[in-house]
């Protein structure tokens, strides 16, 4: 059976509710859970199932084109790139193309939300009922825009792209996914993602070695030896951890993020090229892109200064070359340093009205012998005694 | 994942961690710590009083076995153990189990289910709070107990 997919990465109505779908300006289906873009976990799942010819449509912002571009997934995919009316448009021509090839049915989801469904049992749905289109639902019945089309329904297949996947021209039969759900709606969706993968409760699995019981640590990871990583937790290929630093409490690093000497990462998301400056304590939040999301008081803040949050660059040569002037750099900052810090030393003041009598003071000795010659066995009361450190 | 089995020490702290009581407790789990790779649970269900000094040796303990490229894991806590170590920021830097057992087993293969619960309900928009435990002790008696 010839089953084609088209998935939709964007088209959300409306992006200031807050229902955005994405994170730093970068759509959730791009971003990394557990080091692999949640849009390709979606294309595997499809692959699982025997549905490998796919179209990805997305409306990515200009402004973030080259990391999506960057994203892990199948290059070899035919990918469209289209905004506003476009984009539902684009998905109408793609179906109308698969339906003119051939195909025994075509399957229409938007990512978005993230599905574990049985692709077998939901194409064994819509053929039982004979259904022209059939709409995964939840468990209180609302659309999880997932689509099993017939390629000869066309005027229904541009209802629903044409209404943004919103309604349906006819009424069918409802398949109720049993399986993991998440909505992705926001940065607190993906961290959920991400930790309940860590904790086996979906199907995303580490992409990564695990070097000890709940530690999982991706393909040239540094991690220094005195840092702690405190299970679970997952350190994506070529993140960095510093000395002394912690990951703790389900943290998630992504590929190529960083985390300097001394900085706390609890209960905390950081998306793929983030650096964390050093001597931080990131908790309960996701940071990436300049942005950081704090889950709990449910804000998300630009962070400009590069001292506490950066992003790496994304070309490899790039983040070579900043190393390497880094490097070359430190050793002249240095003696510079050195310079500027003896030409700026000052000099004690001469104040007399201080400097007199204190001087005559100090001379005089605080301890007097006493004139019988005996010593005394106690501390005279004039004396005060100072330990620099406890009891020890 | 699955890996050699090493055996495991199981201590349970004493009720007071003061100074004093720390110091004891620090002498008698050296040993242990010492060896090569130490794999230490500390079954905190019976500790109703623990200060700085206790701490204190909860770090040491975890540095000396960390040194030793063994680990230091918490079992069982107390709430009154649990607010202590949520106050000084130090939970944070153990794996904490509701039970030795699934502690001891812990260091063979990841048990996410009996972990502390780690996340606050992120997506809820709530502030974490600790709530007190399920204080699940073992019937180990008191003193170190070796389990494979």
């Amino acid at each position: 059976m010839d089953i084609r997919a088209i998935l939709l990465v964007g088209g959300v109505e409306d992006p200031e509710t807050g229902a955005s779908e994405r994170v730093g300006g970068v759509p959730s289906a791009y971003l990394d859970a557990l080091g692999v873009p949640v849009v390709e976990r979606v294309l595997r799942r499809l692959r699982h199932y025997g549905i490998c010819r796919a179209t990805l449509i997305s409306d990515v912002p200009a402004a973030n084109m080259p990391f999506a571009q960057r994203a892990e997934f199948d290059r070899g995919l035919p990918h469209l790139e289209a905004e506003g009316d476009e984009f539902w448009d684009a998905a109408e021509e793609t179906f109308h193309g698969y339906a003119n090839e051939g195909a025994d049915l075509v399957v229409a989801l938007r990512v978005g939300p993230y599905i574990e469904v049985d692709y077998d049992e939901m194409i064994q749905h819509h053929l039982d009922h004979h259904c022209v289109i059939s709409m995964a639902v939840d468990a209180e019945s609302s659309s999880l825009e997932l689509f099993v089309l017939d390629p000869a329904a066309r005027f229904d297949a541009r209802k629903l792209f044409q209404s943004h996947m919103q309604h349906l021209r006819r009424d069918c039969e409802p398949f109720p996914v049993k399986g993991y759900l998440n909505r992705l709606k926001n940065a607190a969706d993906l961290r959920r993602l991400t930790v309940d993968g860590l904790m086996g409760r979906n199907a995303v699995r580490p992409e990564a070695m695990e070097i000890k019981p709940g530690v999982f640590v991706g393909r040239g990871a540094r991690i220094h030896r005195l840092a702690r990583v405190v299970a679970p937790a997952f350190i994506g290929a070529r993140a960095k951890v510093h000395a002394s630093a912690l990951i703790t409490r389900g943290s998630v690093l992504e590929h190529h993020a960083e985390v300097d000497c001394g900085t706390v990462v609890e209960n905390s998301t950081l998306l793929p090229f983030t650096r964390l400056g050093a001597g931080l304590d990131v908790t309960h939040a996701v940071v990436g892109f300049r942005h950081l999301a704090h889950l709990t008081r449910n804000v998300e803040v630009e962070i400009t200064d590069a001292k506490l949050v950066d992003m790496l660059p994304l070309s490899a040569v790039s983040r070579l070359a900043g190393s390497t002037a880094a490097l070359f750099a430190f050793l002249p900052k240095q003696i510079y340093r050195g310079f500027q810090a003896l030409s700026h030393r000052e000099e004690p003041a001469d104040n007399p009205e201080c400097g007199g009598p204190a001087n005559a003071l100090l001379d005089a000795p605080v301890l007097e012998a006493p004139a019988s010659g005996v010593e005394s066995s106690e501390f005279p009361s004039n004396l005060a005694v100072l330990r620099r450190y406890g009891d020890h | 994942m699955e890996t050699i089995s090493r055996p495991v020490v199981v201590k349970r702290m004493p009720e007071r961690m003061n100074l004093k009581q720390a110091r004891k407790f620090l002498k008698e789990v050296q040993p242990f710590l010492n060896s090569d790779r130490p794999q230490v649970v500390f079954d905190m269900s019976q500790v109703r009083h623990i200060d700085a000094a206790g701490i204190d040796v909860l770090l040491h303990c975890m540095r000396e076995a960390v040194k030793r490229d063994g680990d230091l894991k918490l079992a069982a806590l107390s709430p009154q153990s649990a607010v202590v170590l949520e106050l000084t920021r130090t939970g944070r830097l153990f794996e904490i189990y509701e039970n030795s057992t699934a502690a001891v087993k812990s260091f063979s293969s990841f048990l996410p289910n009996a972990l502390r619960q780690l996340e606050p309900q992120v997506s809820q928009g709530e502030v974490p709070m600790l709530g007190p435990q399920a204080v699940n002790a073992n019937d180990d008696g008191p003193g170190a107990s070796l389990a494979a």
